[in-house]
């Protein structure tokens, strides 16, 4: 699909006419370190820094990792990443943004498991990450635990601090909202145990929601969730953008013929609003989002279907998709200058210029064959 | 019945020898192939295998598909024995033709949900066996209309449920006494007709060159990526047809055999559908006598060698079982053949791991076990 000509236009201004909205967006993306977890062809789990060196990727670290992780939340100020194990997990990996160096592996009790996803507040002073309280099957299994998080010259580290209810059944990506007292959580609606690691056990009655939250006393602001015929959309992915408006991305466990939404938009107070890809695009998307990202002006964002071999791209104004890419299990996502880069379990790392339509696939030779996990996280240096 | 003459021609030993002529036969000519990983090579591959395997076998349904659909009218004209009869070999034809294009799961029969609306398959809850008989029930020519009939639940619009209609004990009867009930299953046979020949059309007219120009600025990410897709409808059908249609069926012992999981149980098809699935799957990897190039061209020689070996194993096994499950349960060693069976789709699915490993193509990671 092309891009209709009337967009440049609008892209242009709103891309590069577009406020200061995320960390490091006034440095030019070459000095940018870009995250990933990984695995390769051995089963091996890694956690791997990259920059653009001369429109080229370039490994700069890469670590060893306990158990395949799924994302990785970073802190600018702070100097450090952590590396979120993917469920049923139970490690966070902290590592030095500017040497790659670990500083820490801490490890979740041994009733609770992580879900792939964590937070820092804007102060580095706490972390936020969902947990599975797996033995609580009647209960809200689905916790939000609070880390009170330091790093000095005693060194690195963090304590649990909270542990509040998610208001909902596994919990997923979650972000705090820019007033940072209020945090907001994908209550993905399934439940599963580590015993059966990825079987998902309540199918016919899950109740996926989202949920606003006070990040200080865990006290629940909003819940919304999905008309009961979309019960079965789990809400998995979110970003915000500078105004605080929420886009979601949703993975359908129904039957795979329904036409099911897949993705949303969301202001506080306010109903959901779901979007639709026109066909054929809606029916690629294979009923599954595996990551949302707005572009750097929060106009527009992309959302990835890695098992549909796809990204699309959404103006938020209009609520249309405005552009879709074949990307082969594509799925990691991340705004840069003018776009998006995009990783891919192929290996490849490719860059599309929204402003100028233009594609460009990165040499990922470098890394060897690794195989690129769900996100993608940057940081400007 | 017809499509029985097809059977023994599969089972006759020319047949066999013709397999193994034909194994031998890629082992010879494959290997001389120089196969560089360019651009140009991953496209001949593929438009070799949308000439040779893909498009003729959409030909072949969308014809068989339009036989059933006259007999389904010819026989509502006026229900009789031999109308249904005539009625029951267009289903198995289009049956066998599905059967051996089924695995192509990528292009057009993505589209308008064509893959689920011609067979929805399995049906795990029974939902379609509920809707068809509440779509009987409602006497409702309406929603027979064409237009209107397509957008139908998938489970009455497809094999399944003709299946269902066209194969009892008392079919013929209940035609006759209710003619509703025969214009649902001249629906189903239109409906089946049309998704057929929507498909073979557009890879005739518009996917085949989607995959000759694939590259960067069209559908395809490249030519590699579209040879992935046809890589990937001739690995992951080996393990689902395994699972699927075999260990889902057998369970874990001859007691907890289920016969009623099979595909096309009714029809008693269960495994001529296998079969007509290898057979297919080979073709896809050998290509047919005189075929330049085919996908298992994309393998190391000697993985090519063990994985023509696995096709042969399989298909010897095969070939000795009859064309039901239920007939094959019910001999002595039946249940012992079909372990074998699943254990020769097994064997030839880690063929083609082993065969992948050693080669850079990779056909998915975050796409297979999402979060």
């Amino acid at each position: 699909m092309k891009l209709d000509r009337r967009y440049f236009l609008t892209l242009a201004s709103a891309v590069i006419g577009s406020p200061v909205l995320a960390v490091g967006q006034n440095s030019s993306d070459t000095t940018a370190l870009f995250l990933s977890a990984a695995s390769d062809s051995d089963d091996q789990h890694w956690v791997i820094g990259f920059e653009l060196v001369d429109g080229k990727s370039a490994e700069k670290f890469r670590h060893l990792l306990p158990a395949r992780a799924h994302h990785i939340a970073v802190h600018e100020a702070l100097g450090v990443f952590v590396v979120i194990a993917r469920r049923p997990g139970n490690y966070l990996w902290v590592g030095d943004l500017h040497s790659g160096e670990p500083l820490a592996e801490i490890t979740v009790p041994v009733d609770r498991h992580l879900y792939g996803h964590g937070v820092f507040s804007e102060d580095g002073r706490h972390f936020y990450a969902p947990e599975n309280a797996w033995q609580l099957i009647n209960g809200d299994s689905g916790r939000v635990v609070a880390w009170q998080v330091s790093r000095d010259s005693q060194g690195f580290s963090m304590v649990r601090a909270g542990d509040f209810p998610s208001y909902g059944t596994g919990p997923h990506e979650l972000l705090l909202k820019p007033d940072q007292n209020t945090l907001v959580v994908a209550n993905g609606g399934i439940r599963t145990h580590p015993e059966r690691p990825r079987e998902k056990l309540n199918i016919p009655s899950m109740e996926p929601s989202l949920v606003y939250m006070d990040a200080v006393t865990g006290e629940l602001q909003e819940q919304h969730m999905l008309d009961a015929e979309y019960h079965q959309a789990s809400i998995r992915h979110i970003d915000q953008n500078a105004s605080g408006q929420i886009v979601i991305g949703m993975q359908y466990e129904g039957e795979p013929f329904a036409r099911a939404p897949l993705l949303a938009l969301h202001e506080q107070d306010k109903p959901l609003q779901l979007l639709w890809a026109p066909e054929p695009q809606q029916g690629q998307m294979k009923q599954y989002i595996g990551s949302v990202r707005y572009d750097r002006s929060g106009r527009f964002f992309a959302a990835s279907s890695p098992r549909g071999n796809m990204i699309s791209f959404w103006d938020v104004a209009t609520g249309e998709m405005i552009k879709s890419l074949r990307s082969r299990d594509g799925c990691g996502l991340c705004a840069i200058e003018q776009g998006f880069l995009f990783t891919a379990g192929s290996g490849r790392i490719t860059q599309y210029d929204m402003v100028r339509d233009e594609i460009e696939a990165l040499n990922s030779g470098s890394f060897g064959k690794v195989f690129w996990d769900n996100h993608l996280s940057m940081i400007a240096r | 019945m017809v499509y029985n003459e097809n059977r023994s021609q599969l089972k006759s030993p020319v047949m066999k020898n013709l397999y193994s002529c034909i194994c031998m036969l890629a082992a010879l000519i494959l290997p001389t192939l120089v196969f560089a990983q360019a651009s140009e090579d991953w496209t001949r591959v593929n438009l070799s295998v949308t000439d040779n395997h893909v498009i003729p076998g959409y030909i072949s349904l969308e014809n068989a598909a339009a036989g059933m659909a006259t007999a389904a009218q010819s026989f509502c004209r006026s229900p009789n024995a031999a109308g249904l009869e005539a009625f029951r070999n267009g289903f198995h034809n289009s049956m066998d033709a599905w059967q051996q294009i089924q695995h192509i799961q990528f292009g057009p029969i993505t589209y308008f949900n064509w893959n689920f609306r011609i067979h929805y398959w399995p049906d795990e809850k029974g939902t379609g066996a509920r809707q068809l008989d509440d779509l009987i029930d409602s006497m409702n020519s309406d929603s027979l209309a064409k237009d209107n009939f397509a957008s139908e639940s998938v489970g009455v619009q497809g094999f399944p449920a003709l299946e269902r209609l066209l194969f009892d004990d008392e079919s013929l009867l209940a035609f006759q006494e209710d003619n509703y009930r025969c214009q649902v299953a001249q629906a189903i046979a239109l409906n089946i007709s049309d998704i057929a020949s929507g498909v073979s059309q557009r890879w005739r007219d518009e996917f085949r060159t989607t995959i000759e120009n694939a590259d960067e600025r069209g559908f395809f990410e490249s030519a590699e990526d579209a040879t992935i897709d046809f890589l990937k409808a001739q690995i992951e059908p080996v393990r689902r047809i395994q699972q699927q249609k075999v260990e889902e069926v057998i369970g874990d012992s001859a007691a907890r055999a289920r016969i009623r999981r099979a595909e096309s149980w009714r029809s008693n098809r269960s495994l001529r559908n296998l079969r007509l699935n290898v057979l297919a799957l080979e073709n896809l990897f050998s290509g047919n006598e005189g075929q330049a190039v085919a996908l298992g061209a994309v393998l190391m020689s000697e993985d090519r060698t063990l994985i023509s070996e696995a096709f042969l194993t399989l298909k010897m096994r095969l070939e000795a079982a009859p064309d039901s499950i239920e007939e094959a349960l019910d001999a002595d060693d039946g249940y012992a053949r079909l372990q074998q069976i699943a254990a020769g789709l097994d064997d030839l699915f880690e063929a083609f791991e082993a065969g992948l490993k050693n080669t850079d193509l990779y056909l998915g990671f975050n796409s297979l076990d999402g979060d």
